[in-house]
């Protein structure tokens, strides 16, 4: 048998760091850790969360001011939050890397000013959120300072997207609108069973672009901005966005329909694709079964493949696996809760079993507890804690909604502290001093 | 705004009893107007398993009441089969449970006229692949599913065609009482607050749990005891025949596939309240575990929606067991005959009993308020057909699959895990007319949002399509909206691990962040007693 000269270097030897997970903060560690000039490989079961959010990028919602002055003083005094355990000028830098890499990848992510001030978003109910980026589609919608007259609009007989119902709603918030359902030039389907990636996917034509704004372009008369569901384009949302703005007339924006989020696949595709162009490897769709340690340290992970698994092996590990959604955190009907990889200590709600995780109404104020008190805990390092308070391993890193101490849903802070928390597992992973 | 009208018979209440009593006094000719404060069983008859008993599970203990079972079992095959699915029934014992149990439990079947058939472990595994290798008897008995609400609708549909009439949402604020007769009732629309007056010959009152609460509004006091049950939905159907546990009846023993789920039943929890439609933690993980026993793996399966019914117990004074509870007081009903007892005319009251034993129970109901009025005619309801489909109407999602695949059901999916299109939800808005729809009508309708992701899509399409109806404001598409997610999550609650919990975050993400849903509705002054 002809000796194969590959058959004794493991899989994925040459790695200098693996990064479990591809939502948000996984891609963002791996991109970080790749500019810093580590060797890195992404293995993930799918996509994160970014493909069922709405696009934009939470830092602190509730923030009426300064949003970085915010979130440095509610962290000054909550030293076990993660905003906290990444410390500030993670938040920032975390920030200005995710929108360069973006940007180069034509998905700018734009902000209300300078100042760092949120933006005023409206949802396709007319509730209003307070992001302080959003992809240049949506930002484009701020309605800071806007009383009126905006322009919503649907396409007749799609089930995702109903303008008339925002209306009422967005008056009462102060911003005079008027609804109007306009007929898709073409429907290839011959249905309107279309995805949000099917009309995506229509509006990345030129022709059809051009079609649909002579058909808005009557109803715009007078309208300060006008309001799409946020379906304009999957490959070219920049030029997509200009060229129907100008033919119509007036700015256009868009606003988050139901998942899937064609911003949030966007966001996946141009992060990927940058990593791609930079020699890092993304494995999407191969779960991680289990890290391996010895003597304090994770060896390799093993991956499933067929039947068997298959070892990957890196210096730095960073856990980007989810929480209770994605399935970073497990969870069973008797209340237990547990970390799958590497069975790291769960920080749990009190009490007996499941009891105490959900209060009485789904859309209580503050959410249910489970959310905020369920995850890993954390040191400064990113490094996860074990059962005396210690690290747990001395290569492994959790990030983003892994960790315990915020409310995704509710904190109005999911896409900050994945960012945050990003930039400083590279920067201790790596030893990348400033 | 107050109205009045006059009927032969007012019947309380809108579920099994009620509506066979509402269509029986049709037939015999006694005009009859039924009230329900809700809609149309969601009461106990709404809140139950779904089966259709043989009588086995009473043949032990309570042989009245399995007799009883066996013949209206027959009964409702033959007038309502569109309700029925001919599941079959198997009653499986394990090393577990009592070895001298099949043998009473076969005596009691041959008393009350049960037909049984011995089967073997193998061929009980060959008819329901799932269940346990740990099988040491099991015989089949005519168990079947029966749609409570396809059962009910056609029970009120064929008393209107014969000129009775039902008035759903509406509640009865008192009783008329005229020196020792009940002469009729004040009633209000609980939508719209409106109020109306009916007088009425006689008064049969058929509220199941709050059978006591109208009886007191006639100053006449009705002992009930409540018993609360708790089920569970798999979202699939592990067996396709009614499985039962052959021991004693305990908690968790039956497994029922109905339309597209599998239904774990039940336990038996003494209340004071005739709403409380809790479930506490124990409950969920003690059907789990007794499921497990005869279908082992279904506790780690994806459990879709929990409910709790209230039982309402009775049993009259002459049976001295005052101290009873639960599964100790008998299935029985009974038929108060008021005047006789507390010497009050025009009010009869039925309860107790089983939705398999609805129509009997209305028969004997009717024939008292019959005496009263003195009305001859003799009770028909177990000799023809219910107006209907001859054939089950089975909700199972090949059948809607089919219909989608073949242009029978146009338009776009709205409901995608339950498949209801736009057309179908336009339809159903329709038929309300003029009168206030919410969305939960619209699901009992069609079963909008009881898939797996409980309503986290089709709920906002729902509220769009409503609003574009019915040109409802912003505020109350809003509130409607709410009140959906509150009613859905409600029936999530007590199962939220696992898979259905992440589905949960998933449709809470979609409700706050994408659409910011909690901002604009309103959060509730008080909360709801019970519920």
């Amino acid at each position: 048998m002809p000796e194969n000269p590959r058959a004794n270097i493991p899989p994925g030897a040459g790695t200098d760091v693996i990064v479990i997970g591809a939502g948000l903060a996984g891609l963002m560690a791996a991109a970080q850790a790749t500019q810093a000039g580590a060797r890195v490989r992404v293995i993930a079961n799918g996509w994160g969360q970014q493909i069922v959010s709405p696009g934009w990028i939470s830092v602190c919602d509730r923030a009426d001011d300064d949003v970085i002055a915010e979130v440095r003083g509610y962290a000054a005094i909550h030293p076990d939050h993660p905003y906290a355990l990444a410390e500030d000028d993670a938040m920032v830098r975390g920030i200005e890397a995710f929108r360069n890499v973006a940007q180069q990848n034509g998905q700018p992510y734009d902000m209300r000013d300078k100042d760092g001030h949120n933006l005023r978003l409206m949802t396709a109910l007319g509730a209003i959120q307070r992001p302080m980026l959003a992809p240049r589609g949506m930002a484009n919608g701020d309605l800071t300072g806007v009383g009126g007259p905006v322009l919503l609009v649907g396409f007749t007989g799609w089930r995702d997207f109903f303008p008339a119902l925002a209306i009422d709603n967005l008056r009462a918030a102060g911003v005079e609108a008027r609804a109007v359902c306009i007929d898709l030039p073409a429907n290839p389907s011959g249905t309107w069973d279309l995805w949000p990636g099917d009309v995506a996917r229509l509006f990345d034509g030129a022709d059809f672009r051009a079609a649909v704004s002579g058909r808005i372009k009557p109803h715009a008369k007078g309208a300060v901005k006008v309001g799409l569901p946020a379906v304009l384009g999957l490959e070219n949302p920049v030029e997509a966005l200009a060229d129907l703005s100008e033919q119509i007339g007036a700015p256009v924006f868009e606003i988050p329909t139901l998942p899937p989020s064609m911003a949030g696949v966007r966001l996946s595709n141009a992060l990927r694709r940058w990593l791609m162009r930079h020699r890092a490897r993304v494995q999407v769709g191969h779960p991680v079964v289990r890290g391996v340690v010895a003597n304090g340290r994770c060896t390799h992970v093993e991956v499933g493949a067929l039947g068997h698994t298959n070892p990957f092996y890196a210096d730095q590990f960073i856990l980007a696996t989810g929480g209770l959604y994605n399935g970073g955190i497990l969870s069973d009907e008797t209340g237990r809760l547990w970390e799958p990889l590497f069975d790291l200590p769960v920080a749990t709600p009190p009490g007996d079993g499941r009891e105490g995780w959900y209060g009485e109404r789904l859309l209580q104020e503050r959410g249910h507890p489970i959310h905020r008190l369920a995850g890993l805990r954390a040191n400064k390092q990113m490094q996860p804690l074990g059962q005396d308070g210690g690290p747990a391993l001395e290569n492994v890193y959790a990030v983003g909604h892994l960790l315990a101490g915020f409310n995704p849903l509710t904190d109005g802070c999911a896409e900050g502290i994945a960012l945050a928390t990003a930039y400083k597992a590279v920067q201790t992973a790596l030893q990348l001093d400033e | 705004m107050n109205t009045s009208h006059s009927v032969d018979v007012l019947v309380v209440g809108g579920g099994a009893t009620g509506a066979a009593a509402a269509y029986d006094l049709a037939r015999r000719g006694m005009r009859p107007l039924l009230v329900e404060q809700l809609d149309l069983s969601t009461g106990t008859s709404g809140r139950y398993h779904g089966l259709l008993h043989s009588g086995g599970r009473y043949a032990v203990r309570d042989l009245e009441t399995a007799a009883e079972c066996i013949v209206e079992n027959q009964v409702l095959r033959r007038i309502a089969p569109f309700a029925i699915e001919d599941t079959g029934g198997l009653f499986i014992a394990t090393p577990d449970d009592p070895a001298d149990f099949p043998e009473r439990w076969l005596a009691g079947c041959r008393t009350a006229g049960i037909p049984t058939e011995s089967i073997t472990a193998a061929q009980a595994r060959t008819q329901e692949p799932a269940l346990t290798p740990r099988i040491t008897a099991a015989y089949r008995v005519p168990d079947g599913s029966c749609d409570s609400f396809d059962l009910i609708h056609a029970f009120v549909e064929a008393t209107r065609a014969l000129g009775g009439d039902a008035l759903i949402y509406h509640r009865v604020r008192d009783l008329i009482r005229e020196g020792d007769a009940v002469v009729g009732a004040h009633l209000e629309d609980t939508r719209t607050g409106e109020r109306r007056t009916v007088s009425a010959a006689c008064v049969l009152n058929a509220a199941g749990p709050w059978a006591g609460v109208v009886a007191g509004l006639a100053g006449l006091d009705v002992g009930i005891k409540f018993d609360r049950g708790a089920m569970i939905a798999m979202n699939t159907r592990w067996v396709n025949t009614i499985v039962n546990r052959l021991r004693p009846a305990d908690d968790g023993d039956i497994l029922v596939p109905v339309g597209t789920v599998c239904v774990l039943g039940t336990t038996s929890v003494h209340t004071d309240h005739p709403d409380d439609y809790r479930i506490e933690a124990w409950e969920v993980s003690k059907i789990l575990s007794e499921a497990d026993v005869v279908v082992p793996g279904i506790r780690h399966g994806r459990a879709l929606r929990a409910w709790a019914g209230v039982r309402p117990l009775y049993e009259p004074p002459e049976a001295g067991h005052d101290d009873a509870e639960g599964r100790e007081v008998k299935r029985t009903f009974s038929v108060i005959d008021h005047a006789q007892r507390d010497g009050v005319r025009g009010l009869v009251t039925v309860v107790g009993g089983k939705l398999t034993t609805c129509r009997l129970m209305a028969e004997q109901a009717v024939d008292v308020v019959a005496a009263q009025l003195g009305n001859e005619a003799r009770c028909t309801t177990a000799g023809d057909p219910l107006p209907g489909p001859h054939a089950p109407r089975y909700h199972q999602l090949g059948g809607r699959l089919h219909k989608l695949e073949h242009g029978e059901l146009p338009g776009e999916l709205i409901c995608e895990c339950e498949m209801v299109t736009r057309a179908q939800l336009e339809a159903a808005i329709d038929a309300y007319g003029d009168q206030p729809v919410a969305l939960d009508d619209l699901r009992r309708d069609l079963r909008l949002g009881m898939g797996p992701c409980q309503a986290g899509f089709c709920s906002y399409r729902a509220a769009g399509i409503l609003q574009q109806k019915k040109g409802h404001t912003g505020p109350d598409t809003v509130e409607a909206f709410g009140a959906f997610v509150d009613e859905r999550f409600r029936g999530v609650r007590p199962l939220l691990w696992g898979h259905q919990l992440r589905q949960m975050y998933l449709d809470e993400l979609i409700y706050r962040r994408t659409l910011g849903l909690d901002q604009l509705a309103e959060q509730p002054t008080e909360e709801p007693a019970h519920a």
